[in-house]
């Protein structure tokens, strides 16, 4: 089952937020490719999605970048800010206390892992 | 794995700034992801044009230049999504008030102006603002600009404009000429000779000036059209004129001299009149200058004025079977006119009036006395 993109938009700053905080810097494709392999393909994140948001973090100052040449290309990595860092555990914790208030919200079972 | 060219990294370049990419920063970002997509899934020999098409398609469910606005969009404002859903929430209610608001008031129910009220609030103080500041950014040019800043302002001074009409507050002639002059003298010229410039926009911008022009003479048409508040002042002035002459002729009223029948037939018309008028007044703040409009809700609301109209008729029709000689005129007056039509009939002044006329009426035959009643 693919998730749909209404569901994944809400939540889309915390994934980015999350991938960077855990590997070292990352350009778009790689973020892309890591979530989907991270849910088994269940989460794809459209590049439709994904770029308008990545600027609006960097704006915002949570991400510091880094561009490399790559022949004629240019290739943007990214990399959490020291304010980035916080964002992060903060969004992920939120994020964290909603599934658990959506829990109980939607009388959901939990499956023991 | 397939390896890209710089021919075909410039085709790329040059497809994505076609299609409305223009931040660099953007391009380059989409730029290496497209590239990695094609390095990887293309075989060799395959065609490149046709498969980065179909990659392409893959970011957007529109067009790519989605992306570009998306990403102003969320530079420009931290909370664009909050705005845009605040303005159509507040869209949606004005939409919904003032077409409710508006049948209300046609149909005198209760909750009219408070329906018409909140929709002008939500409309010309939410909903126009929001839609300025978001469409604002997406302009790059200063005349543009101040095109969808004239357009505000000139929305937002015609909605004010209309609620001081139907609220009976001052000023609402002046706010709505400003409007019309602004949109007819300013914004359109601008707005015209702006977008003729551009090939791309001379159709539309020819159209949309043509509605804009028509629109606005046919408001201005009815600006003039509208009792302007010169007459509305002449006949409030009549009625308190009539009122003065009333009660200097109540003073000479002989009604000492007078049947005892008489009397009491024109006490009861005269008591029944000054109570339908009470009604009337009393829905005006004491400071309140009486300026001309619908009949008040006190009157229709729970039909008390209309039961005293009844009774009023009742008693002058009784007060003429017994004064054929000098009878009141009740044809073409307020007594003559059905119920359920009075409303649309007769403003509140004229209603005022033609109750003080009948008051009038009857004075008037009780000074020459010696002429009727003896």
């Amino acid at each position: 089952m693919i998730f749909s993109s209404e569901l994944i938009k809400g939540t889309l700053k915390t994934i980015v937020l999350k991938q960077l905080s855990e590997g070292n810097k990352m350009y778009g494709y790689e973020i892309t490719q890591k979530v989907k392999e991270l849910t088994g393909d269940r989460i794809q994140i459209s590049e439709g999605a994904l770029y308008p948001t990545l600027h609006a973090l960097e704006k915002e100052g949570l991400l510091t970048t880094e561009t490399i040449y790559i022949g004629k290309r240019v290739r943007k990595y990214y990399r959490l800010s020291d304010s980035g860092k916080k964002k992060s555990k903060e969004r992920v914790s939120e994020f964290a206390e909603f599934v658990e208030t959506m829990k109980i919200l939607l009388d959901l079972q939990v499956k023991p892992a | 794995m397939y390896q890209i060219s710089d021919e075909q990294v410039d085709y790329i370049i040059d497809d994505l700034r076609k299609n409305g990419i223009e931040t660099d920063d953007l391009l380059n970002n989409l730029l290496d992801h497209i590239c990695i997509i094609i390095e990887q899934d293309l075989a060799d020999g395959k065609d490149f044009q046709q498969y980065y098409h179909t990659v392409v398609t893959r970011f957007y469910t529109r067009d790519i230049k989605e992306l570009e606005e998306e990403t102003t969009n969320l530079l420009t404002f931290k909370n664009y999504y909050a705005m845009k859903k605040t303005m159509i929430v507040a869209g949606a209610i004005s939409v919904i008030t003032l077409a409710f608001g508006s049948l209300f008031k046609v149909m005198h129910w209760p909750g009219a102006n408070v329906l018409l009220l909140s929709g002008i609030v939500f409309f010309s103080l939410l909903f126009l603002p929001i839609l300025f500041l978001l469409k604002v950014k997406e302009v790059k040019t200063t005349r543009d600009k101040a095109v969808i800043a004239l357009s505000s302002v000139v929305g937002i001074l015609f909605c004010i404009a209309t609620l001081f009409t139907f609220m009976h507050w001052p000023g609402a002639n002046v706010m709505r000429l400003l409007s019309i002059g602004i949109s007819a003298l300013i914004l359109l010229p601008l707005y015209f000779f702006t977008g003729i410039r551009n090939p791309e926009t001379r159709l539309n911008t020819i159209m949309t000036s043509v509605i804009l022009a028509g629109v606005t003479s046919l408001l201005f048409a009815m600006v003039n059209l509208r009792p302007s508040t010169v007459y509305e002042d002449i006949r409030v002035n009549s009625y308190q004129l009539n009122e003065t002459v009333l009660s200097e002729m109540k003073q000479q009223m002989l009604t000492s001299e007078l049947p005892a029948e008489t009397k009491a037939q024109i006490e009861k018309i005269n008591t029944l009149c000054e109570k339908i008028k009470s009604i009337e007044k009393d829905d005006y703040p004491k400071d309140y200058v009486l300026r001309e409009g619908s009949p008040s809700k006190a009157f229709f609301g729970d039909g008390a004025g209309i039961k005293l109209i009844a009774e009023l008729r009742a008693a002058a029709t009784a007060y003429n079977q017994t004064h054929a000689k000098a009878p009141l005129p009740i044809a073409n007056s307020i007594l003559d006119a059905p119920a359920h039509k009075l409303g649309h009939m007769y403003s509140n002044v004229a209603l005022l009036n033609n109750i003080t006329q009948i008051q009038l009426y009857l004075a008037s035959t009780c000074c020459k006395t010696g002429m009727v009643y003896k």
